[in-house]
């Protein structure tokens, strides 16, 4: 019994030591004396360029306004929430927190500091605090662009997409790329399947299995909405030679050739309207970002020195981009309307 | 719709999701009957996975890869069998550590060695081939389901028989599954069971880690952050469903994967995910009501023999 419990002991220690390293370095950037603004970060920035983007917008905001901006790099679920008091003990103009792994920390300790004003990117608690405020994307407009696209490229009058949870939320892309798709043809065919399993938006082996059985259908465009399982589905894409679609960034570099464009999320872009909001207190609980402001979008908009360095397809067909860009334009006066399947 | 679902292309992809499960549950099932419940299986394709695509990458050579992949698995099974063979330690307590172990390393590493998170893929990491046989692969439906496919599916399928006559029909086999079975019988005829034990608790942990190289290497080419996910678990299940027999355990292992792939099949017809999701789990219960009496009788007379 002892050995027993000795040697989990060890076991534990190791994994212990291994999980816990220390907490991430600030970027302080001394500024005027504009408004001061802390970024707390869930994991390590590294190479995410979700996290990246949200800093980006954070310095942008400080720099406008001669204001001042540190970073608070977390990298385990307890250094996230000793980052972020230590944040609020500097009581900052605003303290700038991203993504849904946050949601429980921004909801808890907003309630708990209620002069502390708190911004929440990419994700809203049910009731939030009236101090604080989150930035959500309208995700569904993006998605409909890239259903344009996959409406006037497939040949085969058949797409799908592979998605990581059958849940409404995911509907936002799936749905209304096949919207956007029919909106061009309606008479295309659409199949979604969902990754499932222990792991779905980790699980590229399984992704790119369902890719594979969607591409045996004969579907030629598959929108990838499986996050970490996405490479698994650009692999497929390269083997079978259909057209995929990324999220969040722009993924074209991972299969050249292979990915016609991505549903983006302007991080900056709303890191740094919203934090301006707050700031002249005109923000409101939940503001939701789309084409309109900038906040969702697709390679397609970018200027065109962006997009022929882009790596995707799309950049090769103009006639297209014309077309998307004309959609974006009609999404944002109310032409079009792309309804939301979150609430649909 | 039926010729829709029931390809060649669907037992492809049924042939890919098995053999990972097949190799880590080969490899349990030679702990099972050297008398180690091994539960690490798990953790050991994880480090596997990973470590595979680390040494692909860094030598731009598969083969490296895969070295690599069994070296870390044989770390793994190491410090199993130590605590549990060695130091008589709770090999359930000492597999549940390891596969916590495993998934923190990797997360751990994977940035620490590579800068990313989550995701790690490279076109310096070198994947599994497909290798033709001559012959053999251009026989309709079943040639290029298995005779077109990586050398670690080979060697899985070849596992299969060559453990049956390892584990029957040999001497070493025999003291093996005695260690297993009578401990004291066997140490009494001057059997050390810590010699076999730790044997079997070996070459699991190289198979398991062959299991993961295959995932990183040949079913996908990069890693992602715990990507075995619960394949390990699955090849536990298989051992226990097959009774520690190789064809049994072949056999449970292809019943998952069929499974598997026709539920990704009728996804693509409307059925939803739900259902599919649980299918594997459905089948393999009724696998075990219908053909339990039936199949143990089976078994009990060739592992008499």
């Amino acid at each position: 019994m002892k050995n027993r419990k000795m040697i989990l002991g060890i076991a534990l220690m190791a994994a212990l030591a291994l999980l816990a390293s220390a907490c991430g370095g600030d970027d302080e950037d001394a500024g005027g004396d504009g408004p001061s603004l802390i970024y707390v970060t869930p994991n390590p920035i590294g190479v995410n360029k979700f996290l990246e983007l949200g800093q980006v917008g954070t310095q942008r905001v400080a720099e406008e306004l001669d204001g001042t901006w540190k970073t608070f790099e977390s990298t385990n679920d307890s250094d996230r929430r000793a980052n972020i008091e230590a944040a609020i003990d500097e009581a900052p103009d605003i303290v700038v927190l991203t993504t849904f792994t946050l949601i429980e920390l921004a909801d808890e300790l907003s309630k708990a500091n209620p002069d502390q004003k708190f911004i929440l990117i990419d994700a809203c608690p049910n009731e939030p605090a009236a101090n604080l405020h989150c930035g959500v994307f309208r995700e569904h407009e993006g998605a409909y662009l890239l259903g344009i696209m996959a409406g006037r490229l497939s040949e085969a009058k058949e797409i799908g997409s592979v998605v990581a949870l059958d849940i409404p939320f995911l509907h936002r892309w799936s749905d209304s790329f096949a919207l956007g798709a029919q909106s061009i043809d309606p008479s295309i065919n659409d199949t979604q399947v969902f990754i499932g399993g222990d792991n779905p938006f980790s699980d590229p082996a399984r992704a790119k299995e369902q890719a594979l059985a969607v591409a045996a259908r004969g579907a030629d465009h598959i929108f990838a909405v499986g996050a970490g399982s996405n490479g698994g589905i650009f692999e497929a894409a390269q083997q079978e030679g259909f057209l995929s679609y990324g999220v969040d960034v722009n993924q074209c570099p991972e299969a050249p050739g292979h990915i016609v464009d991505n549903n983006l999320k302007l991080v900056d872009v709303l890191v740094e309207q919203l934090a301006k909001q707050v700031l002249d207190g005109t923000a409101g609980p939940v503001v939701a970002f789309g084409l309109a402001e900038g906040g969702t979008g697709v390679m397609a908009l970018e200027s065109d020195e962006v997009l022929a360095d882009s790596q995707c397809v799309i950049a090769d067909h103009p006639d297209i981009v014309a077309e998307v860009r004309d959609a974006r334009d009609a999404i944002v006066d109310g032409d079009i309307v792309v309804p939301d399947p979150l609430f649909g | 719709m039926f010729e829709q679902i029931f390809d060649a292309a669907l037992f492809d992809s049924a042939t890919r999701a098995m053999i990972p499960i097949l190799l880590a549950a080969l490899g349990g099932m030679i702990c099972e009957r050297a008398g180690v419940f091994q539960i690490a299986l798990e953790g050991i394709m994880l480090a596997g996975a990973f470590a595979a695509v680390a040494g692909s990458y860094l030598a731009i050579s598969w083969t490296l890869g895969v070295v690599f992949g069994i070296a870390a698995g044989m770390l793994i099974s190491l410090a199993l069998a130590y605590g549990c063979v060695t130091r008589r330690g709770d090999p359930i307590v000492l597999g549940i550590a390891l596969n916590l172990l495993a998934m923190g390393l990797t997360g751990f590493l994977l940035p620490q060695l590579f800068d990313v998170r989550g995701v790690f893929q490279h076109p310096r990491i070198d994947g599994l081939d497909r290798i033709a046989i001559p012959i053999l692969s251009d026989i309709p439906w079943i040639g290029p389901v298995l005779f077109d496919n990586t050398i670690l599916t080979y060697v899985a399928l070849l596992l299969v028989p060559a453990l049956w006559v390892f584990l029957f029909r040999t001497p070493v086999g025999l003291r093996l599954r005695g260690v297993g079975e009578r401990p004291l019988a066997a140490e009494t005829l001057g059997v050390s069971p810590t010699v076999y034990k730790y044997g079997a608790v070996l070459a699991s942990g190289a198979l398991a880690g062959l299991a993961g190289a295959q995932l990183s290497l040949g079913n996908v080419v990069q890693f992602a952050e715990n990507m075995s996910s619960g394949r390990g678990w699955v090849a536990v299940v298989a051992v226990m469903l097959g009774r520690a027999h190789p064809v049994g355990v072949l056999a449970a292992a292809a019943l998952f994967a069929l499974a598997e792939a026709l539920g990704f099949r009728f996804q693509g017809n409307g059925l939803p995910v739900q259902i599919t999701d649980a299918l594997p789990f459905v089948v393999t219960l009724l696998a075990l009501i219908i053909a339990r009496k039936r199949f143990a009788r089976l078994l009990d007379l060739t592992t008499a023999a």
